[in-house]
């Protein structure tokens, strides 16, 4: 998988420990809460799109794969957002 | 087992009889298992209506035929409450999860889904195999869970905690437990075949079998396994959260230490509603399989149908909370998922619609696959406009946890599991024990059944509109209910003969295994791909890759001879220039 | 017949072994994802656990996803080894992931000795079970990882299976990174917030 027009893997793992930093960063840093955890999620996936699409070879998969990555976690994300009334509201 | 496709196949020796028979990893073997595992089952939940029907019938009486059963769960003939909710509960876990999938997925669709794409065998043979003895020891420990102190699951098959959580509530300990780890094999077991149907599907196709001109039968068996897979993970997580609950002490679900019950609810029923048309589209595969076949007639609106599968399925992910519209929601939920659920009508009426236009004009031979597929369609329809009734949250906050639900899902599973399967295995069984059912034996098991389970089921709407609650183990308990205690022993009268109809189909399945005429290639005529091979098919299924030139329904086209023209079959060249036009889906 | 075997029918398309995986993490995806859906609006509802996540400790996991995030690394080294038919690499970059995969399931035990003694149990409390839930859940996924890759390291490291080698290291591969990737959300949900 010597493709030149992609970084390298230890490029990528470079980026994954920054990030990792950045994330902890986030954590120590005086930031307002919800200010804190929305950069942290947004570290998270950051993160976790560079090990899907270098890693996992998402770069190079077609539709099917994309669609079959993709579709849970729409439908997880959905699911929660359906359920913020009933569990988080209504205790 | 043929030679010369033994010998085309390869240099396999000949394997000995563990491997070929019981450990097989040939999709036919490994898909009657399933279907063996099934029937067998069946009969375990059978066996649990008759105490159940006979318990509500007449309950202070001592029911017949069950001195075998020990106490605490019967004294002398005498069921005890909490022996009644156990047999409820396992009726319920072992009919859907038990005999419903493993007959119509794990049986009808292993054994054809291959056949069907002119592929031989499935991508992941191994794999298929884990399944099915996967599937095999949920049974066992399901079957376990009978013999353990305390007695099998009684929190219903639905599982609500905290009733379920905690083992002080029921009085059931392991048998909770087993419950939830049969449960979790099984699913473990499914997921495995879901990964290799879809897989085979998209990757193993018979040159020209586009998406297409599958047969209907696949397309039902891909929806269904795409919906299990997306469906079933938060039912995972929720049932290590319950065994935790029940073993460790955690929090997640009793709202004594903190949790939520009706986290519980909604885990169970995202899955569950997609789980049930996992056990629904099977069987109306196996009906869109049979019309064509027994009218002589290309199915209506072939497209129409697949469309409406897939938002069907789609939809499927939003109407859970419909089960749950007492259950303490937000009341703001309850509006958008009436609309859901109603609107979960609209691709299911095209279905039934396209069901009937194909019958109509059509040269109809009633063979009793015809006769199920028909019957299917006249008890189906009363399921789903029950179904409307229920999906209505202002309504159904009086029928709720009634009869009225019982009958409206009993009009909608037993059509789609029995009419459905039982129009399958009447139709594919020449195919797969190369031998044919007697008809007779069949007429006489359709009218039966047909007949004793409309008897059983259309009572249960009077019952529900009368306010008869589901799960109580005395009706006469209740004042209310006395005066509708003579429709309750009218459905147990008429539920026994449906159990008794059934006979007829075990004589005639088991004696045709020995006595059946041989079966030929072809008996119906049909032109999908499975027809296409021998019955039963050989080791490695096609002597040669079989090449599909048009799709699955060209039954008596103007232009051939023959009434029908199989999938790998030309078609005649058309007179003129406008080729595309004619080709019939 | 030659033609009609599961291996020869793949054409252009995706091998059926990947197709197979990505389905199978499809369905992991709803699974760890209904457990974080779960863990995430208890969490609001009950205004934040503020007062028991203290206690869990956020330099050990940091550590701890820096071991997995290497092993994904190694696993991916491995995998590029394969390519280039080099089966020394291969062995000992499948040999880093499991020993990598080891060393984050013998911190995972560690912190939960030491979280045990301090009295927080499983059923200490509704962030505990959650807690207790999802890292356990997550830990016995990496055990089946370093299983997985021990069984291709000793293939590999005998020069059994070569052929069959190049696909299997990527299709545990995808499993491995998509545990790491489960983990790149639980650690700043569990030990961040």
């Amino acid at each position: 998988m010597t493709d030149d027009r992609y970084p390298t893997s230890t490029t990528i793992w470079i980026w994954l420990m920054l990030l990792l930093g950045l994330g902890l960063a986030c954590a120590w840093l005086p930031f307002g809460r919800t200010t804190a955890v929305f950069a942290i999620f947004t570290v998270a996936v950051v993160k976790a799109a560079l090990v899907l699409r270098h890693y996992m070879h998402l770069r190079s998969e077609g539709l099917l794969v994309y669609a079959i990555a993709a579709i849970p976690v729409l439908l997880v994300i959905g699911m929660t957002l359906s359920l913020v009334p009933d569990i988080v509201f209504n205790r | 087992m043929s030679h010369v496709a033994a010998a085309a196949h390869g240099h396999h020796p000949e394997p000995g009889f563990w491997r070929k028979y019981v450990f097989s990893v040939d999709h036919k073997v490994i898909g009657t298992q399933y279907m063996f595992l099934g029937l067998v089952m069946a009969l375990l939940g059978g066996a649990s209506v008759y105490v159940i029907r006979w318990q509500l019938a007449w309950p202070e009486s001592q029911i017949p035929l069950t001195g075998w059963i020990p106490e605490p769960a019967m004294y002398e003939g005498h069921l005890d409450p909490a022996f009644y909710n156990q047999l409820v509960t396992m009726h319920g876990t072992i009919m859907v999860f038990f005999v419903a999938m493993p007959i119509l997925l794990g049986g009808l669709g292993n054994f054809l889904l291959p056949l069907m794409i002119g592929a031989d065998d499935m991508a992941l043979p191994r794999l298929n195999m884990m399944s099915f003895w996967t599937i095999f020891t949920a049974a066992m420990v399901l079957v376990a869970s009978f013999f353990v102190p305390g007695g099998p699951a009684s929190a219903g098959w639905t599982g609500y905690p905290p009733l379920s959580a905690d083992a002080q509530y029921t009085g059931v300990e392991w048998g909770l437990n087993l419950w939830i780890l049969a449960l979790a094999l099984e699913f473990g077991s499914f997921l495995m075949g879901g990964v290799n149907f879809l897989t085979t599907a998209i990757n193993m196709r018979a040159p020209g079998l586009s998406f297409f001109r599958l047969p209907l039968m696949v397309w039902m068996q891909l929806t269904a396994a795409v919906l299990f897979m997306l469906s079933v993970g938060p039912l995972i997580a929720g049932a290590v959260m319950l065994l935790l609950d029940r073993t460790l002490g955690t929090s997640f679900f009793l709202p004594a230490r903190g949790g939520d019950p009706l986290l519980w609810q909604h885990l169970f029923w995202f899955f569950g509603h997609p789980e049930v048309y996992v056990v629904l589209l099977p069987g109306v595969g196996a009906v869109l399989e049979v019309l064509p076949a027994f009218a002589r007639k290309p199915i209506f609106g072939y497209r129409a149908i697949v469309y409406s599968t897939i938002v069907a399925g789609v939809l499927s992910f939003i109407v859970w909370a419909h089960h749950m519209f007492i259950a303490g929601i937000d009341p703001r939920l309850a509006t958008p998922f009436s609309i859901t659920t109603i609107l979960i009508s609209v691709p299911f009426a095209v279905l039934l619609f396209a069901m009937i236009a194909t019958l109509w004009g059509g040269s109809i031979t009633f063979a009793t696959p015809m006769l199920f597929a028909i019957g299917f369609l006249v008890t189906f329809l009363v399921g789903g406009v029950t179904g409307i009734f229920n999906g209505s949250a202002a309504l159904d906050i009086f029928i709720h946890d009634t009869y009225f639900v019982v009958g409206h899902f009993h009009y909608t599973l037993f059509p789609t599991v029995f009419f459905g399967g039982f129009a399958g295995i009447y139709y594919w069984y020449p195919k797969i024990f190369g031998r044919m059912l007697h008809e007779g034996l069949g007429k006489l098991h359709f009218w039966l059944t047909f007949v004793t389970f409309n008897l059983v089921f259309l009572p249960m709407f009077r019952l529900g509109m009368g306010g008869h609650m589901r799960r109580i183990y005395n009706p006469l308990n209740y004042e209310f209910l006395r005066p509708l205690e003579p429709v309750n022993q009218f459905v147990t009268v008429a539920a026994i003969a449906l159990l008794v109809s059934q006979v007829p189909f075990a004589l005639n399945f088991l004696g045709a295994l020995v006595w059946g005429r041989r079966a030929p290639a072809n008996p119906w005529n049909a032109t999908t791909l499975e027809w296409a091979t021998a019955s039963p098919p050989p080791h490695g299924n096609f002597a040669t890759v079989p090449t599909v030139h048009h799709g699955p329904y060209e039954y008596s086209r103007p232009d051939t001879a023959a009434d029908f023209v199989p999938q790998h079959v030309p078609l005649p060249a058309p007179p003129a220039a406008e080729a595309v036009g004619a080709a019939g889906i | 017949m030659a033609v009609a075997t599961a291996a020869g029918r793949d054409e252009a398309r995706i091998p059926s072994g990947k197709l197979a995986m990505w389905w199978f993490l499809a369905s992991e995806i709803m699974t760890f994802g209904g457990l974080l859906a779960a863990f995430v609006l208890c969490r609001l509802a009950a205004g934040g656990w503020e007062e028991q996540a203290a206690h869990v400790s956020t330099r050990i996991a940091a550590f701890n996803t820096a071991l997995l995030v290497t092993s994904s690394l190694t696993m991916v080294r491995a995998h590029e080894a394969v390519d280039a038919v080099d089966r020394r690499r291969v062995t000992l970059n499948l040999l880093a992931t499991v020993l990598l995969g080891a060393a984050f399931l013998g911190v995972k035990a560690y912190e939960y000795s030491g979280e045990l003694a301090h009295g927080f149990t499983p059923w200490a409390g509704p962030f505990w079970s959650f807690y207790y839930g999802l890292t356990g859940l997550h830990a016995l996924h990496v055990f089946g990882g370093v299983v997985a890759n021990a069984a291709l390291c000793a293939a590999s490291a005998r020069n059994r299976l070569w052929p069959h080698l190049h696909h299997r290291v990527e299709y545990v591969g995808l499993y491995w990174h998509f545990v790491d990737v489960v983990w790149i959300f639980l650690f700043p949900l569990v030990y961040l917030s």
